[in-house]
């Protein structure tokens, strides 16, 4: 190449660029914004996807596309947490457990909120008619601060399971009357009002091996009374855990407290060892995978689903499957009720629980073009139609008008339960330790539900090991 | 084509394009002062290129100088130091480092984090129960696939009808997916919906749980294990099992050699080479299983291995470069062991 044919060809690249940009600018008026997303890969999330492919206009004029990565559960966490940490910058929304925000608040990735908030007073009003629990759980870090960062994508409670058919059975409601003095619940209503002890009763009378009678007729195989989550992976016991822990008294480790906020002593209070020897005393009326600690929140659904149990406590996020008679033997025999909880000394219930399900949230990448679209789609996404109708598509809504509709109740069985629930909603560890936090105390846990430690040593441990974690990371002085 | 002959060798200082020395010596003055200078975001990519021109430089002068076997497996090299060797000269860096990938700041400690994986109470306890638990898993693995897997290779060298098809079936679990096989052994082993607890509960007339103490999670493990690998000791045994040429036999037959000796005198030096790469391979398998501990107990049970235990602090914890420690602690392992074996392989096979 002589030195004009490459002064040249540099000529024609230079005007080839010039061009590209003059046709940028120009096109401006109406741009094609794309949001990638990245969500794992169940019901709801896909109903999300599906409502804005089929209704969503942006008012901008301009085109937006919703570009998803549905995610397999059991992944979810890895592939968000590499795609994070390993600054590809690929996702604008990510779907995150609220638990991680503290992890991925700090390590700069997810981004605040309050200056989109605060300059559009729209959004400010359907951000704050959002249930002030889950808003708390999902929304702020540090925990319960006016720092905001996600949005509810599936709020989600523990729901009581149950088997009207069995439990509304005739023989079996005599029976149980006789043995405990009191009557067999088999309503919502009379669901609503059991205690723990009600619930291990419930346990304790329905074990019945294969050929015993159940309701009527002898079972076809060994039949259990109840089931809830006792698994050593991810959350699978603390969550259920640190209900019993709440309703009885004790207490987790406050993170709003910090850094006066001790963990020895609160965690492994006597109070606390109470609950958790609750817990544990009602796993001999369970199937017997409890006992290996691999009971998670999938397995005691599928326990259900199949018939084995009586009475299982489960996220309403995977309620869906129970109704369906392609994946469920009992779909037609259900009825629904709020999780169990602890009669108090004046005699009010007391339902202290666990918060499930998950917010979306931006992530600090995204640039002003897609920060616009992202507010408008996620005002979309909390408008009282959009909720009403992913409720009746089988998702939940956290937003106010909606749950408090007449009609809610009406889309699914559990849904009498959700707005009580919701006023009883607690959340915990939203600080950058959470993983190292729910590791140990899944493995102390699981120890105890295999019946190899009791309640008091378990809780000595995590009191032990938070104290010293949380004293290295300066959030316990 | 007039022959030419190889340039000169290049005194140090001459600016040439094929001057590698002093190209490395280049290099080598940028990386330090760009490390100390410059932050560390700026710092690796100045490094980068003065790994590229070094890179460059050794090019140039293989083109030059007509090496061009050099040329042809340089790619192959490329390849490998930047997916390989870079990436773990990176980690052996970070391991001296405190760093946490999903946070931003970095600070070198030294050899703190060896000091730690190895001496605190609380971290390095868990890695010396996990590291022991995997020890227990290596010898277990390996010598039930080592035995059933030779067993299965005696079977299959003979002939017999059907056996190209049963061949095939036995193959089978070694071609699975791992998670595939580790979903189906939850559901053979669930005390509910499996088989083996409906046999054992029929025979016994007892609630039967296999996974619910130590002995049975780390049977169930291995048992899944073996299920899976096997077959694969079985082929490389059975290489060696039709590589004996049939004369050999037919001589020892006529002078009524018994079968046992025939074994050892006749098959086991044939097959032993291959014994030893089957052991080879599966011990530092072994070595590394995390796969099917996460399918089926979580490592609940007493059967945390070191790798699932790794995979937990550098993965879910970001813990990074006490993952990097502990990793290489494991690999300084891993090297001692099969050197050893190797040693102790070679001196056997000089002694006979």
């Amino acid at each position: 190449m002589t030195v004009m044919t490459k002064m040249k060809a540099f000529a024609t690249a230079a005007g080839f660029a010039a061009t590209l940009m003059v046709g940028g600018a120009s096109m401006a008026s109406a741009e094609e914004v794309t949001l990638t997303m990245a969500v794992p890969d169940w019901p709801p999330t896909r109903i999300m996807k599906k409502f804005f492919d089929e209704q969503y206009k942006p008012k901008s004029g301009n085109t937006v596309k919703l570009d998803v990565d549905f995610i397999p559960w059991p992944d979810f966490y890895t592939r968000v947490n590499a795609s994070l940490t390993s600054g590809e910058q690929k996702y604008n929304f990510i779907v995150s457990d609220s638990q991680w925000l503290g992890a991925f608040v700090e390590g700069g990735y997810f981004r605040k909120i309050n200056d989109l908030l605060e300059a559009d007073p729209d959004f400010m009003a359907t951000f704050k008619s959002i249930h002030p629990n889950p808003l708390n759980a999902y929304s702020t870090y540090p925990h319960k601060s006016e720092n905001y960062y996600g949005f509810p994508q599936f709020p989600d409670v523990l729901v009581n399971f149950a088997r009207a058919d069995i439990l509304c059975h005739e023989e079996e409601q005599k029976n149980f009357q006789a043995k405990y003095g009191k009557k067999l619940p088999c309503t919502g209503e009379e669901l609503d009002a059991m205690t723990w002890d009600d619930f291990r009763n419930v346990g304790e009378f329905f074990m019945r091996k294969k050929g015993d009678m159940l309701a009527g007729k002898p079972a076809e195989d060994d039949f259990y009374g109840i089931a809830y989550q006792a698994g050593k992976g991810y959350d699978f016991s603390s969550m259920q855990i640190n209900g019993f822990i709440w309703q009885m008294g004790g207490n987790t480790w406050d993170e709003t407290q910090a850094p006066k906020g001790q963990a020895e002593g609160v965690v492994n209070s006597p109070e606390a060892v109470k609950a958790l020897e609750k817990y544990l005393d009602m796993i001999q009326f369970m199937p017997p995978v409890a006992k290996t600690g691999t009971m998670d929140i999938f397995k005691s659904d599928e326990l259900f689903r199949e018939g084995k149990v009586a009475m299982n406590i489960d996220w309403i996020g995977l309620g869906e499957a129970s109704l369906d008679p392609k994946t469920s033997k009992v779909s037609d025999k259900l009825v629904f009720g709020q999780m169990p909880g602890t009669m108090g000394p004046d005699g009010k219930m007391i339902r202290w629980s666990n918060i499930g399900g998950q917010p979306f949230v931006l992530t600090t990448w995204t640039t002003d073009a897609q920060i616009k679209e992202a507010v408008e789609f996620v005002k979309w996404w909390l408008s009282p139609e959009i909720q009403h109708q992913f409720a009746a598509g089988g998702g939940q809504s956290a937003i106010k008008s909606v749950y408090e509709d007449p009609k809610y109740v009406t889309y699914r069985p559990w849904n009498r339960a959700w707005a009580p629930q919701l006023d009883w909603q607690k959340d915990v560890w939203h600080v950058p330790q959470f993983f190292e936090l729910l590791t140990q105390q899944q493995d102390q846990f699981d120890l105890a539900i295999t019946g190899k430690q009791d309640a008091k040593t378990t809780l000595d441990n995590i009191a032990k090991f938070q104290q010293n974690l949380l004293k290295e990371a300066g959030l316990i002085e | 084509m007039t022959v030419r002959t190889s340039p000169t060798p290049i005194s140090f200082f001459a600016p040439s394009a094929d001057n590698w020395k002093l190209a490395i010596f280049v290099g080598v003055i940028a990386t330090l002062l760009a490390t100390l200078a410059l932050p560390a975001a700026a710092a690796f990519w100045v490094v980068g290129v003065a790994a590229a021109l070094i890179a460059a430089a050794f090019v140039v002068n293989a083109y030059r100088r007509r090496y061009y076997g050099g040329l042809l497996v340089a790619p192959a090299i490329a390849v490998l130091f930047v997916m390989n060797i870079f990436p773990l000269l990176w980690s052996l860096g970070l391991s001296f480092f405190a760093y946490q990938s999903n946070q931003q700041s970095i600070r070198f400690v030294g050899l703190q984090n060896y000091v730690k994986v190895l001496t605190n109470d609380l971290a390095a306890e868990a890695n010396w129960y996990a590291l022991i638990n995997t020890a227990m898993f290596v010898v277990f693995t390996v010598s039930a696939q080592m035995i059933v897997g030779f067993l299965l290779a005696m079977l299959f060298a003979k002939q017999f009808p059907l056996r190209r098809y049963l061949l095939i079936l036995v193959l089978t679990p070694m071609m699975l997916s791992v998670v595939a096989s580790g979903v189906f052994f939850t559901y053979y082993y669930d005390p509910t919906f499996g088989i083996l607890s409906y046999v054992m509960n029929n025979l016994t007339g007892q609630q039967f749980i296999l996974m619910d103490n130590k002995v049975g999670a780390v049977a169930g493990i291995v048992f899944a294990d073996a299920w899976m690998w096997s077959p694969f000791v079985m082929l490389l045994v059975l290489a060696g099992l039709v590589s004996v040429p049939k004369y050999l036999y037919e001589a020892a037959a006529i002078d009524r050699v018994s079968a046992w000796r025939q074994f050892w005198t006749i098959t086991f030096p044939y097959i032993r080479g291959l014994l030893m790469l089957a052991l080879l391979f599966r011990t530092i398998e072994a070595f590394k299983l995390a796969d099917l501990v996460i399918l089926l107990t979580k490592g609940g049970n007493d059967t945390m291995t070191i790798s699932y235990h790794l995979i937990r602090i550098a993965n879910e914890q970001n813990k990074t470069s006490e993952g990097a420690a502990i990793s290489y602690v494991m690999l300084f392992m891993v090297i001692v062991l099969t050197n050893l074996y190797l040693y102790l392989a070679n001196r056997r096979s000089q002694g006979t």
